[in-house]
């Protein structure tokens, strides 16, 4: 059964996306293509370090099963781009299901990050404000919904693939990995009555969010990720100045949002509101999202100049921050600026010790969206930077079923 | 040791001789004095059979309970891989509160009984094995006069169920404490709704509605057996594959939402009529459906509606209702808890609609039935859940026989429905033939509603 070792790798390791690229380059073989930015680069040979072989659920294909070339990336035209000019709004597919991610292309530029002093319920950890310089990406029209958070929580592509009985593709294999990345399914209904489809996917941790995201980018060959902290803000100001895109005064809010004042008994369909200047929808309430970075109670870090991309690289599971509000908040908590940091509270009702790394089971306010970026990061950016995060989150062994 | 320590061992030793003496007049007059454990530095032993994830979790509780000394010192497993890992786990959380030497780790059939035999009288065995070995089990603790801790489902079919209801009728007689692992008749929240609805708080009940619709859950979707397991250790393993181990998957996970609506009705159904299937097989040969719906009936005509399916990608609802004719209840919201239970003045429940719920901070009932039962022991109070262990298990296998055959299946029905699922059991070693046995495709027996109308398979 050479499959074990290689699993037990990943188990160990929990994998990433940097940490897969990063196997990649230590074990100095092909696919390095990626390097250079091109989107095919996702689709690399995927090495575990000892013994040579791709990690796959259920065991490890031998090396001379994987073809030398690239792994073709799933075709989706429109998402092709070089250049800013050429970014368009495309459609990501999402395969062996019928889901697709609705992606707008977000032109780079420089914006003023967090709130003025003079800003009505302002909190301190919105400042000082700073200007800061944000690379183009395309961000997702929408909060992802359970139809397609779903399909990697409860594996349902491979469900697909079963039910037709097909074989995997080398992609599907790839993607798979992520799937075995997540061996604990919750043992309840996650919606908490509250709807699923076109519903958003709530109370998963970051942690969670972060492996949806290299699961798409497995899945489909281009790099997904969580907006920076940065980058949230910049898309969702869309160019305002303003508490709000649509600006100061919270009486407009229920054109825009879902929030405590028009709604009590959970989160709302997706995208049902007015977007915000950049066509994005419920930046403000519904959910509240996860975004890259730590949260840094006592305000942004000083910093000098422009700052080009901050990501503020989580050091601890708590805090980190979810932006724009949730259906159970206020209007001052769905400002543009507004910070919330993540808590032990929102893990708090977990039968399971250890807690999940996977599930809160009390932040039933708390989403996400994605974003790619138009340069897809090198390997080592995504092990530094991009995919980086401490502590290591380390899942609880999984149950032996067999000798 | 201190003197301190060397007098509490002692005091310690003097009273386990005497337990001893008083256990054994205790099992020649039935209904005399059990054993108990009131003085103030008794240890209650506790041995687990079945060290799945739920027996340890239920030793986990067990060890938990913050009213005096209780320390586990044997396990029993057909697998030495799950004792392994469960006394690693529960060694690793309870250190000096775990006493399981190698000599009191049991791995096989009579491993139960082993670790009986390791307890004294008055002490308690975790019965966390699948729910085919119940009355097998149960009989042997009687017969050893220990409390018992028992998870449910306690019978999957008729035979055993009038087995049980004659143990539970005899552990009554000895007054021994058992528990059986319906957690959410201990919660606080559900306690003080079924207070609410007593009350007349939402009128008389007109209709309660269940849900367990919540994807793929356990051993319920089963594969080929791997070649290097044995037949009968692989349908252990995989229980909720197989009726005769488990009751299957409808057994196992939709008996917790029967029960609490039965509670909050106060009484149990008399018929049910259902329809169920298999959409999605795949490579699975188990025996379970993946779509259940059942209407229950009660003896004054009110109606239980039950949603069981185990379809991944679906809607899903994992939660209990209870509709009256002055308003509504949610019984449970989302899994079993925290339960958010909730009454409301209409049959829409929203907001503005809300009169009462319980506080955010639930007790974990999971913890709170080793604290209801340590206590009953301690205290010697009465406390026997078995027969309503039963009835809940039988009411549950009415409905899953109503859905598996197709007919309308009454309490009584089911009761003196004479398929036993696994005769012979309580002699079964690791050599025996498996229960069920598979086609040479490797394929087992499945419900044909319709076509075997008396068995379910």
């Amino acid at each position: 059964m050479f499959g074990f070792l290689a699993l037990d790798c990943l188990e160990a390791k929990r994998i990433s996306f940097g940490c897969l690229l990063g196997g990649l380059l230590a074990a100095g073989v092909g696919g390095l293509s990626f390097l250079d930015g091109s989107p095919s680069v996702l689709g690399g040979r995927l090495l575990a370090d000892e013994p040579p072989a791709v990690n796959v659920p259920g065991g490890a294909l031998p090396v001379d099963d994987v073809p030398g070339d690239d792994v073709p990336l799933v075709e989706v035209p429109d998402a092709a781009a070089k250049t800013e000019e050429e970014m368009k709004p495309y459609k990501e597919i999402i395969v062996d299901s019928d889901v697709t991610i609705e992606m707008l292309p977000i032109k780079g530029g420089k914006f003023l990050m967090g709130s003025p002093e003079t800003e009505s319920s302002r909190e301190e950890d919105e400042g000082p404000q700073r200007e800061v310089e944000i690379s183009p990406f395309w961000m997702a029209k929408v909060e992802i919904t359970w139809d397609a958070y779903d399909i990697w929580m409860s594996d349902l592509d491979i469900f697909r693939r079963q039910v037709d009985n097909r074989q995997p593709t080398l992609r599907d294999k790839l993607a798979d990995t992520f799937s075995v990345s997540q061996p604990t399914k919750p043992y309840t209904d996650m919606t908490f009555g509250m709807g699923k489809r076109g519903f958003p996917a709530i109370c998963m941790t970051q942690h969670s969010a972060r492996t949806f995201c290299d699961w798409l980018s497995a899945k489909t060959g281009r790099y997904y990720r969580l907006p920076t902290e940065a980058e949230w803000e910049y898309a969702c100001r869309a160019g305002t100045t303003t508490a709000y895109s649509f600006g100061d005064d919270p009486e407009q809010l229920d054109q825009y949002a879902w929030y405590s004042g028009n709604t009590e008994d959970g989160y709302a369909k997706v995208g049902r509101k007015k977007p915000n200047p950049w066509g994005l929808h419920d930046m403000h309430g519904n959910v509240a999202e996860w975004v890259l970075d730590q949260h840094t109670e006592d305000g942004y870090p000083e910093a000098e100049g422009p700052l080009r991309n901050p990501l503020e690289v989580p050091k601890t599971l708590y805090p980190r921050v979810v932006r724009g509000g949730g259906w159970d908040q206020d209007p001052e908590q769905l400002r543009s600026a507004s910070r919330e940091g993540s808590t032990e509270d929102w893990i708090a009702q977990d039968p399971q010790e250890p807690v999940s790394i996977w599930y809160l089971t009390d932040a039933l306010h708390v989403g996400f969206r994605i974003v790619r970026p138009l340069d897809t990061p090198t390997a080592e950016e995504v092990k530094e930077k991009w995919g980086k995060s401490e502590p290591v989150q380390v899942d609880r062994p999984k149950p032996k079923e067999d000798h | 040791m201190s003197n301190q320590e060397v007098q509490q061992d002692t005091d310690r030793r003097a009273f386990l001789r005497n337990t001893g003496v008083i256990a054994a007049a205790s099992t020649l007059v039935a209904g005399a004095r059990p054993v108990v454990h009131a003085a103030e530095d008794n240890t209650i032993q506790v041995a687990l059979v079945g060290c799945g994830g739920r027996g340890t979790g239920a030793a986990s509780n067990a060890l938990s309970v913050n009213n005096g000394p209780i320390k586990l010192v044997a396990m029993a497993d057909v697998f030495d891989f799950k004792l392994k890992s469960s006394y690693e786990a529960l060694a690793g959380q309870f250190k000096a509160q775990v006493d399981v030497p190698e000599e009191r780790k049991f791995i096989g059939f009579d491993g139960y009984k082993r670790a009986m035999d390791c307890l004294k009288p008055g002490d308690v065995v975790v019965m966390a094995s699948p729910p085919a070995f119940r009355w097998v089990m149960f009989k042997y603790a009687i017969e050893r006069g220990l409390n018992v801790f028992m998870e449910k489902p306690v019978t999957v079919d008729g035979p055993t169920s009038k087995r049980m209801l004659e143990l539970a009728k005899l552990s009554e007689e000895k007054n021994l404490k058992v528990a059986v692992g319906l957690m959410c008749r201990h919660c606080a929240a559900r306690r003080e709704l079924y207070d609410r609805i007593k009350d007349g708080q939402i009128g008389d009940i007109l209709l309660m509605r269940a849900y367990r619709m919540a994807g793929p859950t356990g051993s319920a979707a089963t594969e080929k057996k791997p070649a290097n397991m044995s037949e009968l250790l692989y349908q252990i393993n995989r229980f909720h594959g197989f009726l005769w181990a488990s009751g299957g998957g409808f057994s196992d996970f939709l008996i917790h939402n029967i029960d609490e609506c039965c509670w909050m009705k106060d009484a149990w159904p008399v018929e049910a009529k259902a329809s169920g299937g298999r959409h999605y097989r795949n490579n699975c040969v188990d025996q379970n459906f993946d779509t259940y719906s059942v209407e229950y009936t009660f003896a004054d005509g009110t109606k239980m509606d039950l949603q069981g399916r185990t379809i991944p990608g679906c809607h899903d609802e994992f939660a209990s209702y209870a509709h009256g004719t002055k308003g509504a209840a949610v019984i449970s919201t989302a899994a079993h808890t925290p339960a958010r239970c909730r009454i409301y003045n209409s049959q829409k429940m929203i907001s503005k609609n809300l009169v009462w719920q319980y506080g955010p901070n639930e007790p974990n009932p999971y913890q709170e039935e080793w604290n209801h039962l340590i206590e009953a022991i301690r205290q010697d109070k009465p406390y026997n859940e078995a027969e309503r262990g039963v009835i809940a298990s039988v009411v549950t296998s009415m409905g899953r026989m109503a859905a598996h055959t197709g007919q309308v299946v009454t309490y009584d029905d089911m009761l003196n429905c004479e398929h036993e699922f696994a005769p012979g059991l309580e002699q079964l070693t690791l050599e025996s033939p498996a229960p069920l046995q598979a086609d040479a495709e490797g394929k087992y027996p499945v419900p044909q509603p319709g076509l075997l109308t008396n068995r379910e398979y």
